[in-house]
């Protein structure tokens, strides 16, 4: 790995961008665009002419291919366009009768033929096909998968008796396609009343002449058909269809089924929660009274909260889902309700539901726009909007609707996208709007709407002489006020709204959540209130790459986190080690293998008080792994190895050498300090502490023979087993410990270690605001940035430098056999031996921060080959 | 009944008063405020999306009552939507579950978030619910005590707090009027924008309930109506 990508990779680790602040890419476009799996990219794009064989029609669009999807949009917008899996083809032909240019003649397997004529350059055509030939090649393995998935899709059914040219002429009689609860228990509403049955047919024959679900060719007729409700047999198919999760479950066979088997018999918090609720899913729906219903809907949202842990289950799921399965089967619900989670409402459902409240703040500045006066009656009235509206957008108007109504906002929403819920609702408020601004409370306001929607199904002007008029429903009235007056309210619009806003709307849940997080906060020392602010902003910090509002990703923070989170309110914690670790797990009181911010607050609290008895106790502690009041030799060194890796810092002292570089660190957020210091004092304290320690220590009685004779030599120690540290440093016939009492001695015998304990030790803590912190814009793009730029400056700097540092770390070793601490260094030396390379790696992390003199280095260099390359 | 009937009677004056239900998921808030409004209780209700929006009327000897009842979505991630529903409330219901040690906990937060962010002089009621599934002393034997929180822990923490406190049962009703009322009783006189007297207030809301066996076990300092 170059130096370049590892700064880069740390970088990307530390940071980073928040997705939705930056303008979506090129590729992130296509694929919301035409809802395509998250693995697509645009590939080629080219300016063709489309059109049927059989119809005379034909429109210049722009032909667009991805991997496995080949996208036709037509300039007219939306006038004609299909997005057609490369599977669903089945031949491509060069047009040779044109006169002109450049022509293919595309099958599709539903025996569809249409023509794509390009315009361009012949050079650029000839690439865009050569792509195209490429591609279709690589997915003729995922042809086998194609037939299994079009037995699950009722139009196949539907139409397989009528089709000219089924897939391979195979005649089957094909069995019904699973379908939704509806099947089974009826669909809502009067069948005839919605005139069901045209409906089937006019899809019927639309899709006998542009093809159907996967090779669909979607003409203005189609969104009307959309527009006007689809028939309950199709309903399912379609949704899945327009909202995109057909292409996600053709691209996952299998999953849902191997997700139920992964799964069984597990428990979360998520299912608890889910389970609370399954009886109370549109209840008055006889399927949701019946096992089956129920054991569905189980299955579609625990399934779906262990596919995205992160949204788990959110309450509103479960009328949605509810609501889906309906007309679709499991498997199709629950590609349709990830999309939902997913793409189309993206952030609604999760653990903070950023994404409801940033749409309830867009809703209200929409309002505030298109309907001003309303909008100031509310605020007068001191009515607010979103406690009405919120339900309609987290329900996707299911609960608020009767459910025929509802289903036929889903039928538009699935196919023009969120801005149908903007629509709908602001038709709704327009339609209501004299009534509504005769109220003055929240009560009348509410009564109002839930009055409206009552009566939906009632005539729109009862009262008028003219039939025509007095057919045309409430409902009715509302789709054409919400499509046509509302027509301007585009995605574009919504987009441009949710950027707008979104800050403002983080902004407030994480104050909120900081409020509520720091007042249950159990009782922590001495430490202030502005304290525990600090600490919380940097253990999110240190904890999350994205915005906190988006939604915790984690609560626990795990040892690299903790070293991130130390490396800000200390000068020492720049690097991993094993006092670090020793801190951690004592801070992790619940043994979760993480920390919460109560045990940081908790832990912090209890080192940062400035009293020497307990610190020196603490400190202790901290070796004592067993508890049984003892450290013995290895704890020593290591207790040695801890005071200079804290202390190396501590004592400002301008170096006396040469090499400034020897522990250069590139992962601080700060410039690099430059201060060339040397812990000299602490550095003969510390010696001389190994020396006392040894000294005093008591040997342990079961081999108490030859152990009195003060310390052992150091020299015979290193060399009997330099492999394992521990074997090293402890020579089995000479066991020996100290104790609290022997420790205190010990430190209490040395004026600079009696001052660390004293007061640099919680001094060297300091907790002020972070900075940097995720929210403020720009600060992250700036931080990778200068990392980088460092970087290219630095790195030949640094190759020469890291050489260098290994011939004088070797030399080091020689220097520092002299000295007590040297099975370390033996150690030391083995592990850079050994594990060259990552050592490379690691000294390009720690690149930025410190340089550090020769003899305080040696404890540091001890952790470096610790992490893995 | 006659203490909380609905229709409008008496020219009488008419207060509106907002009170928020909060509390962890699952511990009867809605199914408090459905036993207080339609005398009903349900078992499998529909879980509350973002906030559910109720009145009821409540009649006290010299004035009316109208409660505005935002009853809140329970589950942990509907937190943060809290704020918009207890924006100006005047009377909030912090409900737990007497059978669910964390839902106090939870209570707690409410408690202190309330007191932090609300309006100053809010009332507050903590409320433990589902006193049905505590069979205290054994009285009926088939039935085990499911309670694990005691009388004296919830009580303890709303004098602490300066909290009315109830134990009430929506699906038996046991107490539940109890909780309105008194919170009726808290709501300051300048409200309804006339003074009247208030004596006699119990005898009144004591009539006519025919669980007043069940009222020994409430708060009894809250039994009374009166207003100051």
């Amino acid at each position: 790995m170059s130096l370049l990508s590892t700064i880069r990779n740390k970088a990307a680790a530390l940071t980073l961008f928040d997705p939705n602040t930056e303008r979506p890419s090129r590729d992130e476009i296509f694929r919301q665009t035409y809802r395509l799996p998250a693995n697509a990219t645009l590939q080629a794009s080219i300016s063709t002419e489309f059109s049927l064989e059989s119809s005379a029609l034909y429109f210049p669009g722009r032909l667009l291919l991805s991997e496995a999807y080949l996208v036709f949009d037509s300039i007219e917008a939306r006038s004609c366009y299909f997005v057609m899996p490369l599977v669903a083809i089945r031949r491509v032909e060069r047009l040779a009768s044109k006169a002109y240019l450049f022509a293919l003649t595309i099958q599709t397997l539903h025996g569809l033929k249409f023509n794509l004529q390009f315009v361009g350059l012949r050079s650029q055509i000839e690439q865009f096909c050569d792509q195209l030939k490429q591609n279709l090649r690589s997915n003729v393995s995922d042809m086998r998968l194609l037939r299994k998935f079009l037995t699950t899709l009722y139009s196949e059914y539907m139409l397989s008796d009528t089709s000219t040219s089924g897939p391979d002429g195979k005649r089957e009689p094909m069995a019904v396609p699973p379908g939704g609860l509806g099947q089974l228990f009826k669909y809502p509403g009067d069948a005839r009343k919605l005139r069901d049955k045209s409906k089937l047919r006019l899809w019927a024959e639309y899709m006998r002449d542009h093809g159907r679900n996967l090779t669909l060719i979607r003409l203005p007729t189609f969104q009307k058909l959309i527009r006007v409700g689809l028939p309950n047999r199709l309903r399912g198919e379609m949704w899945e269809l327009t909202s995109g999760s057909m292409y996600l479950r053709l691209a996952h066979p299998n999953l849902y089924q191997s997700l139920q088997k992964e799964y069984v018999g597990r428990t979360s918090l998520a299912i608890e929660e889910i389970e609370k609720d399954l009886n109370r899913s549109l209840p008055e729906y006889p399927a949701y009274q019946s096992e089956e219903g129920i054991e569905r809907l189980r299955r579609v949202l625990t399934m779906y909260s262990w596919r995205n842990e992160s949204v788990g289950y959110c309450q509103a799921m479960n009328i949605v889902v509810a609501a889906l399965l309906i007309y679709m089967s499991e498997e199709q619900a629950f590609w349709c309700l990830s999309m939902l989670c997913d793409h189309l409402l993206p952030g609604y459902y999760s653990q903070t539901m950023y994404g409801t409240l940033l749409d309830q703040r867009v809703f209200e500045a929409l309002v505030e726009k298109t309907m001003p006066i309303l909008w100031e009656h509310l605020v007068k009235s001191d009515i607010q909007l979103s406690v009405v509206s919120l339900p309609w957008f987290l329900s996707l108007y299911v609960n608020s609707m009767p459910l025929t109504f509802a289903f036929r906002v889903l039928d538009v929403f699935f196919l023009e996208g969120p801005k149908v819920l903007f629509q709908i609702g602001l038709a709704i408020l327009r339609i209501n709007g004299e009534e509504l601004l005769d109220v003055n409370d929240d009560g009348s306001f509410i009564s109002i709407l839930k009055d409206y929607f009552s009566r939906l199904g009632d005539s729109a002007h009862p009262t008028s002489k003219n039939d025509k008029l007095r057919e045309v429903t409430k409902f009715q009235e509302l789709m054409v006020v919400a499509f046509k007056e509302f027509s301007v309210i585009t995605e574009d619009i919504i987009t441009e709204q949710r950027r707008k806003h979104k800050n403002h709307v983080l902004d407030g849940i994480e104050s909120f959540a900081k409020r509520t997080q720091l007042r249950n906060l159990h009782k922590t020392g001495h430490l202030s209130q502005t304290d525990l602010s600090n600490i919380y902003d940097r253990f999110f910090q240190a904890l999350q790459s994205v915005r906190l509002g988006l939604g915790p990703t984690k609560t626990l923070m795990d040892m690299e986190g903790f070293q991130i989170f130390m490396q800000g309110i200390t000068k020492w914690a720049i690097e991993p080690h094993d006092f670090l670790a020793r801190l951690f797990h004592r801070w992790d009181v619940e043994l979760r293998g993480g920390l919460s911010l109560q045990d940081v607050a908790t832990g912090l609290g209890s080192i940062m008080e400035k009293d020497i008895m307990n610190s020196m106790a603490y400190f202790f502690e901290l070796y004592d792994e067993d508890g049984d009041g003892k450290v013995d030799r290895e704890g020593i060194l290591q207790m040695s190895e801890g005071l200079l890796y804290i202390t190396r810092h501590l004592t400002p002292k301008p170096a006396e050498g040469e090499d400034m570089s020897h522990q250069a660190s590139s992962n601080g957020a700060s410039p690099p300090p430059r201060k060339d210091e040397v812990a000299v004092d602490y550095l003969s304290s510390i010696s001389a502490f190994i020396r006392r320690a040894f000294e005093y220590a008591t040997p342990d009685e079961v081999e108490g023979d030859s152990v009195s004779e003060k310390l052992i030599p150091v020299d015979s120690l290193s060399s009997s087993n330099n492999k394992v540290k521990a074997n090293a440093a402890l020579d089995p016939n000479h066991p020996l410990h100290i104790t609290l009492p022997t420790f205190r001695m010990v430190v209490l015998a040395d004026e600079a270690l009696e001052h660390f304990f004293a007061h640099d030790f919680a001094a060297s803590m300091k907790l002020e605001p972070a900075k940097g912190m995720l929210r403020e814009k720009g600060t992250l793009r700036e931080l990778f940035d200068t990392l980088v730029s460092d970087s290219m400056r630095v790195a030949g700097e640094v190759k020469r430098r890291i050489d260098e540092m290994e011939r004088q770390a070797r030399e080091q070793q020689a220097r520092e056999d002299a000295v007590a601490s040297k099975p370390s260094n033996q150690q030391l030396q083995d592990d850079e031996d050994d594990e060259d390379d990552s050592v490379r790696e690691k000294d390009r992390d720690i690149l930025r921060g410190l340089e550090i003199e020769g003899v305080v280095d040696l404890p540091m260099k001890n952790n470096l080959p610790s992490r893995p390359a | 009944m006659s203490s909380l009937d609905s229709a409008p009677s008496a020219p009488k004056p008419t207060a509106s008063v907002k009170l928020v239900l909060l509390g962890e998921a699952a511990v009867g808030k809605s199914s408090l405020v459905l036993r207080f409004v339609s005398n009903d209780f349900q078992e499998n209700k529909e879980p509350t999306i973002g906030a559910a929006f109720l009145t009821q009327k409540c009649t006290l000897p010299n004035r009316t009552i109208k409660f505005e009842i935002w009853d809140t979505a329970g589950q942990e991630r509907f937190a943060s939507l809290a704020p918009m529903y207890y924006r100006n409330a005047q009377t909030a219901l912090v409900v737990y579950d007497l059978t669910k040690p964390t839902s106090l906990i939870k209570a707690r937060h409410w408690v202190n978030e309330l007191h932090a962010q609300a309006s100053p002089k809010i009332v507050i009621a903590l409320v433990g619910n589902k006193l049905d599934l505590c069979n205290e002393g054994g009285e009926n034997d088939e039935e085990e005590d499911r309670r694990k929180i005691s009388t004296e822990e919830g009580r303890k923490f709303a004098e602490e707090e300066g909290l009315l406190f109830f134990e009430t049962s929506a699906k038996t009703g046991a107490n539940v009027r109890d909780v309105f009322l008194a919170i009726a009783s808290k709501i300051p006189e300048e409200i309804v924008n006339k003074r009247g007297g208030v004596a006699g207030a119990k005898g009144r809301t004591g009539a006519g309930e025919g669980r007043v066996d069940l009222e020994s076990r409430s708060g009894e300092n809250n039994a009374g109506g009166c207003a100051c």
